[in-house]
Parts: structure tokens; sequence; C-alpha cells
């Protein structure tokens, strides 16, 4: 048995976990930014490369302490590597190479994305390769066919905004604060999601893509408007925003022939209502579905620790001079979508 | 000295010291700096003080230059003055035995000349400084970590903060 600890720090939670190849998180610690990003309606990313700089550190050790365990008993270090806020992966991945060549173990220089894409199987030891991957976060919007550790296919990707995305900026026009996701949600379950005619871009498009930015624009003209209450905004815009969602995989679906499951992933893949939809998509086609817990779908460390026992059980590992990625594509092959540019 | 990649050399140069570079005491500049160099090395810092059991001291980056350059010039008071961002430069003075005579300000260059004190002047802009005030006399130096015995404990810092100098960019929206 393997002992992994993970390092995560792309964006706004600073993260630690000491996860086993045998599924069992030991112990975890995220320490959330927001209250520090909350004035500025969104994550100012020098704020977190200088929290992730001052938490990072002290909360490994804490992580270490709450598992019992000294670095000694690590086998391997897993850190994300990008794609993300390039301030704050550094933090994170500079820590992880230093932990490493200090203790002599590998290190593992983990793509964030693949750790979304892989959490599935650290919470289902029957998830089985290839699999369907909805990943749906405030960075990304992907529809992936998983082959294998290492090996993904990029089916479809959004355009413009990532879904997360537009969920938080909803919850701006809306006045709910940031971070917004989940108190879209909530204003939704108290709404009508028929009251307010809202578009569905690119439903029944031939292309196999995401957009959300028209929808955030008139959700942004219904507000303006005056006409309607903020919870049926909030619920019309769900509503839509699922529709999107379902319509896009029913796209994909020749794609993913032979997929043993559907899974989803990522910080969105906390919504219930989605959860909902997904899970009768995947019945009417015959899938099973499968969501890893909720504490797995927004960034964490466990993931990645995950991701770098896959990749440690394989014989991987990265050498101390690996370079932070913004960018970071999990299918290098992918054709670039149109106006996709940084999100592809 | 690097422009870039600290992050892509840093462990690799120090896994090439003796006994990679293994110590009981860890040493880092605090800046300031370019941001993201002074997050990497304490970042660094702070991991291998954790997987070696070892202590962290932090020391400014300017207190370095001043204890290079009296070193180099004699016991006397200095103006250290470096590259800040958006076109401003950090600026310090330190007294005749190398202790701050105030806090490190990031300023305008005029602002900075006006600042200046010493006819001693170190640092990356000390030749600019000199020839902004039409006098004083200037070391360009570089920190150089190798010169850290240098240091009068009194500047040492034992638990480390980096020094930014500047706050984020970021303005709360109206």
């Amino acid at each position: 048995m393997a002992l992994i600890l993970g390092i995560e720090s792309s964006c706004d939670e600073t993260a630690a976990a000491l996860v086993t190849s045998e599924r069992e998180i030991l112990a975890q610690r995220i320490a959330s930014q927001d209250d520090a990003h909350r004035p500025y309606g969104g994550v100012v990313p020098e704020i977190a490369a200088r929290a992730h700089a001052e938490r990072l550190a002290p909360l490994i050790q804490a992580t270490l302490a709450d598992a019992g365990r000294s670095l000694d008993d690590v086998d391997a270090i897993a850190a994300t590597a990008g794609p993300g806020l390039i301030g704050g992966v550094m933090v994170g991945l500079v820590t992880g190479k230093a932990l490493a060549m200090a203790g002599n173990k590998p290190l593992i220089a983990v793509n964030h994305l693949e750790g979304h894409a892989l959490s599935p199987r650290l919470a289902d030891p029957a998830l089985q390769f290839p699999y369907a991957l909805l990943l749906v976060s405030g960075g990304h919007c992907q529809i992936l066919r998983v082959e294998g550790v290492g090996q993904y296919r990029r089916l479809a990707t959004t355009i413009d905004d990532a879904l997360g995305e537009a969920f938080d900026k909803t919850a701006k026009i809306l006045g709910l604060g940031y971070p917004g996701g989940p108190k879209v949600e909530k204003l939704a379950a108290t709404g009508d999601a028929k009251a307010v005619r809202l578009p569905r871009p690119l439903l029944g498009s031939s292309e196999p893509h995401f957009s959300f930015a028209g929808l955030k624009s008139a959700v942004l003209r219904a507000k303006e408007s005056g006409d309607h209450r903020d919870q049926d905004i909030a619920a019309s815009f769900q509503e839509a925003a699922i529709d999107c969602v379902i319509d896009r995989l029913k796209h994909s679906l020749p794609e993913l022939e032979g997929a043993t499951a559907l899974v989803v992933a990522g910080g969105v893949a906390a919504n219930q209502a989605m959860r909902g939809a997904l899970e009768q998509f995947a019945e009417t086609n015959g899938m099973p579905f499968t969501a890893p817990p909720l504490q797995l779908c927004t960034d964490n460390a466990a993931m990645i620790a995950w991701a770098g026992a896959e990749r440690h059980a394989d014989g991987q590992s990265d050498p101390l001079d690996f370079t932070a990625r913004p960018r970071w594509p999990l299918d290098p092959n992918a054709e670039p979508a149109r106006g996709a540019g940084v999100k592809a | 000295m690097l422009g870039r990649g600290h992050a892509e050399h840093l462990i690799p140069m120090i896994a090439r010291l003796p006994h990679q570079g293994r110590a009981d005491r860890i040493a880092v500049s605090l800046g300031p700096g370019s941001f993201t160099g002074v997050r990497i090395g304490l970042a660094a810092a702070r991991a291998l003080a954790l997987a070696w059991g070892a202590d962290v001291i932090g020391y400014p980056t300017l207190a370095l230059i001043a204890a290079m350059a009296r070193n180099e010039a004699g016991d006397q008071p200095v103006t250290v003055v470096m590259t800040g961002g958006h076109g401003e430069w950090f600026l310090q003075n330190f007294d005749a035995f190398g202790e701050p005579d105030a806090p490190l300000a990031s300023l305008r260059p005029q602002d900075a000349s006006n600042t200046a004190n010493a006819t001693l002047v170190a640092g990356s802009q000390a030749e600019a400084l000199c020839a902004l005030r039409k006098k004083g006399h200037a070391l360009p130096l570089l920190p150089d970590a190798r010169q850290f015995p240098l240091l009068a404990e009194g500047v040492l810092v034992p638990e480390p903060a980096p020094l930014y100098g500047r706050p984020p960019d970021a303005k709360i929206p109206d």
C-alpha cells in the first residue's frame, strides 16, 4: 500500500490530503479564502497567491498530524501543477518539489483536471474505464471520455463561460455575493423555473460545445427589466443551464458508446438539481450514474493525492524542474473549439 | 540571478548542494522583489524546514544589500534602492550601524530621490538614484545569498512573512 500526500492551490482553496492507494483518505484539510475575495466579487489572483503562501506549509503539517503520520511515512508527493491561477499553482508545486527533494520521494505533478477526472474512482472502487465524464466547475465545462489514467478524449468544451462561472455571474447579477453557485441553487428552489423566458445557447447545434455567455446576458436583462422576482430568475436560469447540459450530453452520446457509467465532477456537481437531471438522463440511456461525494466535487487535495496514487501505481513521476502550467488541456489532441481560446 | 525560472531551478539547485542542502537552519530572503519570486523562496524554505525539522529565519533583502555595501565601503549610513513594480523603486535608509532608519517604502523615482539620505547608495537602482540626485556614491549591488553571514542578528525575522512592499493591485469594486 502506498501513501500519497496531495497538495492543491490552483484557485482559492489551499488544501492538503493524505490518501492511500487503497482509497482511504487518512486526513484532509481545506482552507477556504472566500472571506478574502468576497469584497472583490471574485477571486483576485495576487490575493490568492499570497494566501496560499501563508497557509500551505502549516496546513500540510496539520494534515500529517491529523493522520498521526510523518513525512517519512509518505511514499510520493502529488502537487497540482496546473491549470489554474499560476501564482498559487507555483506555491503549491514548489512546496511539493521541496518536500519531495528533502524527503527523497518521487514528485508527481498533477493536472488539476485529471484530479477531477479520476476523483470518481477514489469514491467508487467499482468504476471501470472507459467512462463518460461531465466536468463542470468555475473554470471548466467539458464532456470527456476517460479511457484510462492519462488517456482522455475531450468531446466538448465551452466556447465562452464555464458553467460554474455562469452560476457565479448570475449570483453577482442577483446580488447574492461571492461565491454564488450554491446561493443561486438555494434561491432557485423557491422560484418558478417557467416564469422567465431565457435562451438555451447552442441547443440542438451540430457542434458539440457549450456556451453560457448569452444566457448570462439574458439573466442580466431579466434582472434589469425589473419585471421578475429574483427567485424566478434563479430558477429559470438553473433550468436553462441544465437543459443545455443535457442537450450537449445527448449530442455526445454516439462518442460515448461503451462507457461504463456517466460521471459528474467539479464544483457544479454539487448542485442537486443538476445531479437529478443527470441521473435521469443516465437512466434513460441505460448507463449507471455516479457522482463523487460533495467534498470531492469542489476543489480539494484528496483528488490530487488520488490522481498521484493512480500515476504512482503506474510507475510515473516528474522531474524537480517541472514547469507549472497555467493552461493544460487534458486532451492535447482535441480540436480547438471556436472561440474557446484559453478554456479549451 | 534569475529573471524568471525560480520555480523551475530553485529546488534542483538546492539538490545539487552537498547533502542535498540539508541544514538545521534555513535563511530565506523575504523581499521585496518580484511577488512570485519572494513566494517561491519562502514556500521552498518552509517545506524544506518541515521535511528536515529545521528552523526558518527570514531576512529583508534590502538589509542584505545594506550589509554588503557596508562590507565593501566601510561602516557608514547607506540608502538601498531596488527596482520595484509599476515604475516605482523600493527604498530604505540604513544608519551607520546597519539598522533601518524607517520602514521600507515603494516610491516613484523623484520621491525616492527626496527620501534618500545617505551618500552611499546601493542596489539595482543606485546609479539611477545618484544620477537623479546629482550626488552620492553608487554601488550597483544585487542580493547574494552567500553574503548572509554579513547580516546582524537584529535584522533577522524568526517567523518569516513576505515583505511584498506593495499591496495587491486589485481594487474593491464600487
